[in-house]
This record gives structure tokens, C-alpha cells and sequence, in this order.
């Protein structure tokens, strides 16, 4: 059995921060509890300590949704000290209604009312922050997604979009191209005897050869190309504004690229050999379902000549 | 206990849990599903799993089964598990698997080995003039998680011989369901030869494969592996499905009347405990009954070339039209329909 998660869960990174929040979060209840005297029952309002209690639990859900999404660095501490000082002000302010504090103390109304307006110019910084970091991920997913994002419809192996979300984006991509009059076109790429790989060298080592082919089609691609993997390992490039002989020309060269590809077995090192089989169609009148059955059974006729040769 | 009957039901524990099942958790895993939520209401523990020692009833296992498919993106999941679990590390089983001289061997070895190989689905063997057709039969009552055990199946047989003889063979594969949403999965792991809509869910192959050579079969090592499955295979009294017992036996009384009492005293139970067994794996007597009819019936059309009259007179139906209207019960289609779809000679 493999290792339970390979990936280390992004919340331990930030342990210390949650900690020191819940620490000083339980200070001030000792503090109010040593202080005041804590109010019967009775003399509980229910609607407010809900009101505020809740929210105050509302916010840590956030914090603790936005710790275990996201690795540390400056717009994670930004957020996260906003949203700590936003949390503190609502459980101050839940405190005050269940331990009444001795007449005239003023420290708890500033507990109260100081980290609310600090808490909103963090979460302000943080959030400015996070839109420049969001700006700088978009440009990086270039290539890999165009005009939407929908994180259900990511590839669970590979940093591409699965064959779902193609064909959400050939349906808005074939409308553009009618309404353009401009031609698009479709390229199909499957590496030849994976499954020979994969029994060969482990499916560990499969998984990894797709995972390099992917970014290596990434980085031969122009800006306005879409790679997905389509299933297993096959790829499809969306083109627009692409006719077939210049799409055939980028498959063919997206075909040498992954020929001169060396990439090496993690366990011994040695060089895995790798050839794919290319199909390109330009769409015509078809709906995005038809068109891949087409360049699926170009592909299919691509094929025959490497099988018969393997023959 | 029903192992001392002779047969295994869907909760007979008898899957090793470090078999099919591990090389599932461990592809679930890889996808960020932790173990807790995947062994959710299976009754399972993930370290009896990883010591080799938790068996699996098939209902376990289609449970295991049913909280890996709510990954998501899963829809590769049941044929990555297939490409890898033949012929997989099941002792004896796999070896014989491994070692065959031919796919006629193969199949063999997965047919009479598929308590280790096959649990949840019955591959049968067909063979005509022309072509072989390996059938796949629901063994325990897969009901939802059968599409993925299907899928599974095929493509651990299509990618095992593929391997195995070390060219790709030309199958082509009918499935009684539509054509799925997912339909590039079917492409890349089974192949362009596809058919929806068909009477049974199979494998079908042109007759000169069954007995070409494969590439590194011994026949000393074949035999021994072969026989020391088969000693296994007693030994650990290892019994084919109720479901599956009582389709042989329904194929082989055919032609006789046939009801729910008779079969019952047959199998040495009442009645009433014979339907309850089947209500248990989702199925009853006349779906099992219609089920043994089609496959008899498409029999006769296939290699006999028998007419409807025929294949209704065969059946021991009153009259063709009764027939036709059975018929269209079992697959949706009428036999002049599926004639003109399959290309049987006419009748």
C-alpha cells in the first residue's frame, strides 16, 4: 500500500497561527471569568449571544477553510490576521453577554471595538493581495484553461481539465468561430503502447510520464491553445483560428517534442522510450460531441499504420 | 451457513481484501480519498486490509466500491483498476493466467479460477464458426456499482491479452447500456469498437485468435501453475455464486416447465427461501428465468441460424407472437429488429 497522502495537509503548516489564536481567544475568557461574575442564567439573551456567538463561529469556519486550502506566505497571514481580529471583536462582544464585567471597566469595550476596524484593513491588504496573486495564477494557467474556471472539472493526475471541461469550451469555442467566419481546429494526441509502459515500469511511472508530457505540451503550445486530457493518455488541443494544414503542423510538432522527450525512470534512470500517433480534424458543422468522435476516429486511422508496422 | 451448500451468496466472505479491493484503496488513496471516508459503512478496517487478513463478501466489496465512485472526476477509476488486476498477484490464479499457451487457455483459467479473479462478475465463453464471445454475468447483484464492475472486467481482460499476446486485439465490445457520458474512457481503455444498446453485455472476437501462440508461454510451467490453482481452488472451497449456479441449471433445463417450486426443491430449499436468497442479490425467479431464455434464445438465432418459430417452438412457447412479445420484454427490441442490428441470417 502506498503512502496514505503524498501531499503534506496544508493545515499543519499553519498550526502555530490557529493555536495562538485559540490561546488568546481562551485568555480572554479566563480574564472575564477572573474579573466579572458570570450572569445567571436567566438573565441570558439568548437572541444576541446567538447573533454574535454565531457569527463569531461562522468566522472561525472561514479561518479554518482558508488555513487548510492554502499554503503559507504574505496574503494567507494577511487574511488570516484579518479574519483573526474579526473573530476576536464577535467573541469579545459574546462574552459580554453571558459575564458581567465589574461598573466602569473600559478594557473590554475596547477589546471589543479595537481589532474590528484593524481586522477590515488586513482582510482589505489581504484580499488587494490575493487578486494580484489570482492575476499571476490565471497567467500561469495559460494555455491549460480559457475565459472559465471550474475546479470540479480539473484532472485528478495531471495541471489540465478533463474531457468534460472540453467540451464546455468547444461549445463556446465552436459559437465564436461561426461567428467569427474564422476556422478551428482540434488536435489529438495518444502515446503509443502506454499500457506496455505502465506494465513495464509500474503505473507509478505512468503517471508521471503523463504528467511530464502534459507540461511538455504546455510549453509547445501558442498563448491561445487549450490542452486537456481527454482520458488515460490522450490529449486534445482546442485551436482557434486555426486552419488544418497549420494545425497539422503544431501536432506534428507537439508529436517531435514528445519523441525527444528523455524522460527518465525514477528508480533506475534509464531513458523511457516515447512515440505518440497524431490526428488533427477542423471543425465544420459539428456539435462539440461529434467533432470529437471524428478526430477520435482519425485518430484510429493514424494508428494503423504503427500497428501494422508492430506487427 | 451457505459455503457448506455448496454456493456463495452476497455475503459470503470470501474476497481477500489485499486482492481487487487493495489495488482499489490504493488507486482511491492516490486521489486524496483518505481511508476513513472509504471504508465508510463497509464494516472494514484499513489495517486488517493492509495485513492480508480481512476478507471481502461482494457486498462489502461493492460498498468499498460505491464510496470510491464519489470521487470526483472518477470516471477512469474502474478501468485503471481493471488494467491492473489481471493477471494481478492472486496466487495460483494469476500464474495459470499468466503462463497461458493461448486466449483459449486464458479464458479458460478465467473462467474456472473466477472466484479469484472475477469475484463480483461471471465471464461464460461462447464459441461459434466464426467468432468467440465472452459474455459478462451480474454474479452477486451489482445493481448500481455494475456499470463500474463492467467496466472494470473488460478492461482488465482486453488490456491482460493484450499484454499477454503481445499485439492488440481486435475485440470488440457490446454493452447492454447506453452509449455513457464518458465515452472517451471507453476509447482510450477498450477501443474504437464499441456498441451500445445490445442484448448482453460481451466481448466478441474473431474465431483465429482463440488458439494463436502467445509470445513466453512454457508449457511445463503453464501446466503446474494450472494444476496448483486447481488444488487451491478445493482447497479453499471456493464456490461459484447462487446466482451463478442457478443460471446453469435454469440453461440446462431449458426445455422443461420451469417454476419457482421445482428450482427451489432442486437446490434443496423451500419456496419461500429461495426467493428471499434472490430478493437478497436485487434480482427474482422470472427476471433469472427471462435472463437464461434471451441468452438461449440469441444462442439459437447466432450459431443456429434457427428462425423465430424455431427458437419460440425451442422455448416451448405457445405461439411466435407470445414470443416476440418475451422477447422485446428482455432486450426492447423484437427478434426482426435485433436480426436486422446484429446481422443473423434471416430466419
Amino acid at each position: 500500500m502506498t503512502a496514505l497522502s503524498t501531499v503534506p495537509a496544508l493545515f499543519k503548516l499553519h498550526r502555530l497561527k490557529f493555536a495562538g489564536l485559540l490561546l488568546i481567544a481562551n485568555l480572554a475568557l479566563l480574564a472575564h471569568l477572573w474579573l466579572g461574575d458570570s450572569l445567571p442564567v436567566s438573565q441570558w439573551s439568548w437572541t444576541d449571544i446567538a447573533g454574535e456567538g454565531g457569527s463569531a463561529l461562522l468566522v472561525l469556519v472561514w479561518i479554518g477553510l482558508l488555513l487548510r486550502g492554502r499554503p503559507a506566505g504574505q496574503v494567507t497571514t494577511l487574511l488570516f490576521l484579518g479574519l483573526a481580529c474579526l473573530f476576536f471583536s464577535l467573541w469579545i462582544d459574546t462574552l459580554d453577554e453571558v459575564v458581567e464585567l465589574p461598573f466602569g471597566t473600559r478594557w473590554d469595550k475596547w477589546l471589543e471595538s479595537g481589532p474590528m476596524p484593524v481586522g477590515f484593513i488586513l482582510m482589505t491588504l489581504g484580499i488587494y493581495h490575493w487578486h494580484r496573486e489570482q492575476l499571476a495564477i490565471t497567467a500561469q494557467m495559460e494555455k491549460r484553461e480559457r475565459l472559465f474556471r471550474e475546479y470540479r472539472l480539473f484532472d485528478s493526475l495531471t495541471p489540465l481539465c478533463g474531457a468534460e471541461y472540453l467540451r464546455l469550451q468547444l461549445q463556446q469555442a465552436l459559437a465564436q468561430a461561426r461567428d467569427d467566419r474564422q476556422p478551428l481546429s482540434l488536435a489529438m494526441l495518444d502515446i503509443d503502447d502506454f499500457s506496455a509502459l505502465n506494465r513495464a515500469y509500474g503505473h507509478a511511472e505512468g503517471d508521471r510520464v503523463l504528467q511530464a508530457v502534459s507540461q511538455l505540451l504546455v510549453l509547445n503550445l501558442r498563448r491561445q491553445d487549450l490542452l486537456c486530457r481527454l482520458a488515460g493518455d490522450r490529449f486534445v488541443v482546442l485551436m482557434p483560428n486555426t486552419g488544418e494544414q497549420q494545425a497539422r503542423v503544431l501536432a506534428t510538432e507537439l508529436r517531435e517534442a514528445v519523441c525527444h522527450l528523455a524522460h527518465r525512470s525514477s528508480e533506475h534512470g534509464e531513458r523511457l522510450p516515447l512515440s505518440t500517433s497524431v490526428a488533427v480534424v477542423m471543425a465544420q458543422h459539428d456539435d462539440p460531441q461529434t467533432l470529437l468522435e471524428r478526430l477520435n476516429l482519425a485518430l484510429a486511422r493514424a494508428r494503423q499504420p504503427v500497428q501494422a508496422r508492430r506487427a | 451457513m451457505n459455503a457448506a451448500a455448496g454456493w456463495f451468496e452476497c455475503d459470503t466472505r470470501f474476497i481477500p481484501g489485499h486482492f481487487q479491493p487493495g489495488m482499489l484503496i490504493d488507486l482511491a488513496l492516490g486521489r486524496g480519498l483518505n481511508s476513513h471516508r472509504l471504508l465508510r459503512g463497509t464494516g472494514l478496517f484499513y489495517e486488517d486490509i493492509v495485513a492480508g487478513t480481512a476478507r471481502l463478501s461482494p457486498q462489502q466489496w461493492l460498498a468499498l466500491i460505491g464510496n470510491v465512485r464519489t470521487l470526483p472526476a472518477g470516471e477512469d477509476i474502474g478501468f485503471l483498476l481493471g488494467q491492473r488486476s489481471l493477471p494481478g498477484h492472486f496466487g495460483a490464479a494469476s500464474h495459470a493466467f499468466a503462463q497461458a499457451a493461448h486466449l483459449h487457455d486464458a479464458l479458460d483459467v478465467l473462467i474456472e479460477q473466477r472466484a479469484q479473479l472475477s469475484p463480483l462478475l461471471t465471464p461464460r465463453l461462447e464459441v461459434d464458426d466464426n467468432r468467440l464471445q465472452l459474455h459478462w454475468l451480474d454474479a452477486y447483484g451489482c445493481g448500481e456499482q455494475y456499470r463500474f464492475v463492467l467496466e472494470a472486467s473488460m478492461a482488465a481482460v482486453a488490456s491482460a491479452t493484450r499484454w499477454l499476446s503481445g499485439e492488440r486485439l481486435p475485440w470488440r465490445f457490446e454493452f447492454r447500456q447506453a452509449q455513457p457520458r464518458h465515452i472517451e474512457q471507453y476509447w482510450v481503455h477498450l477501443g474504437d469498437a464499441l456498441r451500445f444498446e445490445r442484448p448482453r453485455d460481451s466481448m466478441v472476437l474473431p474465431r483465429e485468435w482463440l488458439h494463436r501462440p502467445w509470445p513466453g508461454a512454457s508449457t511445463i510451467a503453464a501446466q503446474g501453475a494450472r494444476l496448483e490453482s486447481q488444488r487451491q481452488l478445493a482447497e479453499q472451497r471456493l464456490h461459484s455464486s447462487l446466482l451463478d449456479q442457478l443460471h446453469d441449471y435454469l440453461l440446462a433445463h431449458i426445455r422443461d416447465p420451469l417454476n419457482l417450486e421445482r428450482v427451489a426443491t432442486a437446490f434443496g430449499l423451500s419456496p419461500a427461501t429461495l426467493k428471499r436468497r434472490l430478493q437478497k442479490h436485487g434480482t427474482h425467479f422470472q427476471e433469472q428465468l427471462d435472463l437464461a431464455r434471451l441468452h438461449v434464445a440469441l444462442h439459437l438465432y447466432e450459431a443456429r441460424g434457427y428462425s423465430n418459430d424455431a427458437v419460440a417452438a425451442y422455448l416451448r412457447f405457445n405461439d411466435t407472437t407470445n414470443f416476440r412479445r418475451s422477447f422485446k420484454r428482455w432486450t426492447g427490441q423484437s427478434p426482426s429488429a435485433l436480426r436486422q442490428l446484429l446481422g443473423w441470417a434471416p430466419g
